[in-house]
């Protein structure tokens, strides 16, 4: 197996959970709700849990140790999508953003604890049962909000028309697709995105959110690949701010 | 004009400058209660944990398995609106609540009888922890059949009846939900571990807590 | 997190005269055996008043000590200590959510408790209105302000309310990881590089006079103190809280070769006690009513998030749903 693959594999991967989780743990202390805020965090802390995950396995096929890939990197060395660096805005964007990234977190998770690389399939099988209390928790509050208010169905419609441009870009093909799908890594993402496609309808369809029609829709493309918006790199320097007070130190 | 803080998040927050008071909130701002009983190992009996807040029931199991179940080793969850829980009165420690109650006999027999959760009470300060289930036609009639199959065994401070079908629980198929990863170790006080750190610095520079 | 810096409120000391003497006898005669007083037990008011006010000013402390520590939750160096402060900070969110609700259950609203905090009738713990400058300051409340905590903590769990004592012994089990993960993180700094030291006994300097006042000042024993002893509502005096403290971690700090910055620290082997300089009291008094450096902020941020997440309950509102205070 080309090695390459995956690692190309494995950062956007790691890259995608850090970044999200490092957004979603924002809310601490800050949520709508008492209870909520305790559940958002919890999902925060597994996404970070699992970036290390992911980094570890890097780590072991010679990449730097997770510490020094995630606090000392630039933005344009990190392979996550553009959906997950976005500011959270109001809790509707959050919400919608938690929704549609976690419905292909799953697939993406199914499909890898069946991965012919066995590190991968190790992990993805350890940590799935907890992207699955994420999407059940994504999938019930858009049930619950997107049939309740008017105000709130307004909300999410609008971060949802906000949002499906970036989410549209975690489906970004790496250089390595071929390869990754023949290898039987995993199927690749022209089919996580049909399958996640056909999961965030079903959750759509019971509520008054209408989803934007895609052929319409320009994708933001190029996070695979380091290019980023203008709110990754400030995000990164305050993630290290600690940490670059001295790299070699024990913290 | 707006606040800076030395939180960046609170400065990306745009909090004013001047402190504006709130209007009382509203009745339910913070929604109705939802009773948790979580199950500590497999086949172990569902043990009252605490209340959540929440709009429903399926909000109310999101919420009840982070605030209760994240920290300590769980492997399935009850939930009840606190509406649904029918409560008897308090005994004392060491007393039998089932003793000091007159329970009514149902007055129809006829109608058809359903399932009724029964929690217990041990020893006030404890939890209340699930007795079982029985069959039968009214909270009175649970209560006097609770007594029958599970009220001997004292002492019994409280008891709690709610129906069956007003109980959430979690799916079988969802086990894996509640795995606890090794990984989330850096929870647990256990996972700390300096003595050597310090050890090794006392020695060197020869300081004591005196 | 809470200590017991609550005293210049004291409700009146309510006439027992007016409560049932038989009902009275009964309840303390109850607590007298050792036994715990549930929800729908019979009360007299001033403990019913006292209680509420105890553990509401317990769970607002929770929910505004998220934020000194918060303040570095996006900064925290390493996975290791990222994703442990987030668990740290959301185990405070977690307390308070419990504490909330064994309020709740003798009869006072969280959306009144709520209310009441925001608009400065209600008071929390008077050390988070310092801020948390640095890292290491946040590495400090991790530990001392949190062992105060337990220190107090495992002094309430024993008393007589069944529900507060239910809510304080799942806390003191998570305060352990909260305790050891504060302590881990200052001994890395004080036993680290030369920058991490200084920044860990700069961090001590600013917060020892806080933590010294985190008890509250010495307990007037009156009437009104004996009674609420009897009733084990109070549990244990200011004094012998700070005692405690001062016993268990002045070695632990002193061991790692910091100076604590009270010239005037030092145990008196003939009493056992601890001597120090006495803390400024009127300052403490300054701030719990307002003039700390952080007060603004802190009850900004919570009607901030208050009123973002306002939407989000109205849309999930049940007209038809009534209120049931919470059974346990």
């Amino acid at each position: 197996m080309n090695e390459l693959a995956i690692k190309d594999l494995l950062y956007k991967l790691a890259d995608d959970q850090l970044i999200l989780g490092h957004r979603n743990s924002e809310w601490t202390g800050f949520g709508p709700i008492l209870e909520e805020d305790i559940a958002f965090s919890s999902m925060a802390q597994d996404k970070i849990g699992h970036s290390l995950a992911f980094y570890t396995l890097l780590q072991e096929l010679g990449e730097a140790d997770p510490d020094t890939v995630a606090f000392t990197r630039n933005a344009n060395q990190f392979h996550n999508s553009q959906l997950v660096e976005l500011p959270n805005g109001e809790y509707d964007f959050s919400l919608i953003r938690h929704f549609l990234y976690d419905n292909a977190e799953i697939i993406r998770f199914e499909m890898l604890s069946q991965s012919s690389y066995e590190p991968i399939a190790k992990v993805a099988t350890k940590l799935k049962g907890e992207v699955k209390y994420h999407v059940l928790h994504a999938n019930t509050w858009i049930k619950n909000l997107g049939s309740s208010t008017e105000e709130a169905i307004l909300r999410l419609q609008s971060s949802l028309n906000e949002a499906i441009p970036y989410a549209l870009g975690m489906f970004e093909p790496s250089q390595y697709e071929q390869e990754l799908i023949e290898a039987g890594v995993y199927a690749g993402e022209e089919a996580v995105k049909a399958e996640w496609l056909k999961r965030i309808q079903a959750v759509i369809e019971k509520t008054d959110l209408k989803l934007p029609d895609l052929a319409t829709v320009e994708p933001k493309l190029g996070g695979r690949y380091g290019e980023h918006t203008e709110h990754l790199q400030p995000l990164l320097d305050e993630m290290a701010e600690v940490f670059k007070i001295d790299p070699t130190a024990e913290w | 004009m707006s606040l800076t803080s030395l939180d960046p998040r609170v400065t990306r927050l745009n909090l004013p400058e001047e402190a504006q008071p709130i209007e009382p909130k509203p009745e339910l701002d913070q929604f109705e209660t939802y009773e948790a009983f979580h199950q500590k190992k497999e086949g172990a009996a569902h043990t009252y944990v605490g209340p959540v807040h929440a709009p429903n029931e399926d909000v109310a199991f999101l919420f009840a398995k982070e605030q209760y179940s994240r920290r300590f080793a769980c492997v399935g969850l009850w939930i009840a609106r606190t509406e649904h829980i029918q409560v008897t009165p308090y005994a004392g420690d060491g007393e039998n609540v089932y003793e000091m109650m007159h329970v009514e006999e149902p007055a129809e027999r006829s109608e058809e009888a359903e399932a009724y959760e029964i929690f217990h009470l041990k020893k006030r300060g404890k939890a209340h922890t699930h007795a079982g289930r029985v069959m039968a036609t009214s909270y009175q009639g649970a209560l006097q059949e609770a007594r029958t199959q599970f009220g001997e065994k004292g002492p019994i401070v409280n008891v709690w009846v709610v129906k069956s079908k007003h109980v959430l629980q979690s799916a079988e198929e969802d086990k894996d939900m509640w795995t606890t990863i090794p990984e989330k170790k850096y929870r647990e006080a256990i996972d700390y571990k300096v003595m050597d750190k310090i050890t090794k610095y006392k020695e060197e520079h020869k300081t004591t807590a005196q | 997190m809470y200590g017991g810096g609550n005293v210049f409120e004291a409700t009146k000391f309510d006439d027992l005269q007016t409560e049932d003497p038989a009902k009275l006898a009964e309840f303390e005669a109850r607590i007298a055996r050792g036994e715990k007083i549930e929800p729908n037990d019979w009360m007299p008011q001033l403990y019913r008043k006292q209680l509420i006010r105890m553990i509401e000013q317990h769970a607002h402390s929770e929910i505004i000590g998220a934020l000194p520590e918060g303040t570095w939750i996006t900064r925290a160096p390493g996975f290791r200590r990222k994703m442990a402060q987030m668990a740290k900070v959301q185990d405070e969110v977690g307390h308070a959510q419990l504490l909330y609700s064994a309020a709740e259950t003798l009869g006072k609203t969280r959306e009144q408790m709520l209310t009441d905090l925001i608009n400065g009738k209600s008071k929390y713990s008077n050390v988070f209105n310092y801020p948390a400058f640095t890292w290491a300051d946040s590495n400090i409340i991790s530990w001392l302000i949190d062992a105060g905590a337990i220190v107090n903590q495992m002094a309430n769990a024993k008393g007589s309310y069944g529900p507060y004592s239910r809510a304080l012994e799942r806390i003191c089990a998570e305060e352990a990881f909260h305790l050891k993960y504060g302590h881990d993180a200052v001994v890395h700094m004080a036993t680290g590089t030369p920058k991490q030291r200084e920044m860990i006994q700069a961090a001590l300097n600013r917060w020892w006079p806080p933590i010294m006042t985190f008890f509250g000042p010495s307990d007037k024993m009156s009437t009104h103190t004996e009674t609420l002893m009897r009733w084990k509502v109070k549990m244990a005096s200011n004094d012998e809280c700070r005692q405690q403290f001062l016993d268990m971690y002045v070695p632990k700090i002193w061991e790692l070769g910091l100076t604590v910055p009270d010239p005037n620290l030092k145990k008196n082997m003939e009493t056992g006690q601890w001597e120090y300089t006495e803390p400024d009291w009127d300052e403490f008094k300054r701030v719990i009513n307002g003039d700390g450096p952080c007060n603004a902020e802190r009850l900004a941020v919570r009607r901030t998030a208050e009123e973002r997440g306002a939407w989000v309950r109205r849309a999930l509102l049940n007209p038809k749903a009534k209120y049931v205070k919470p059974l346990a």
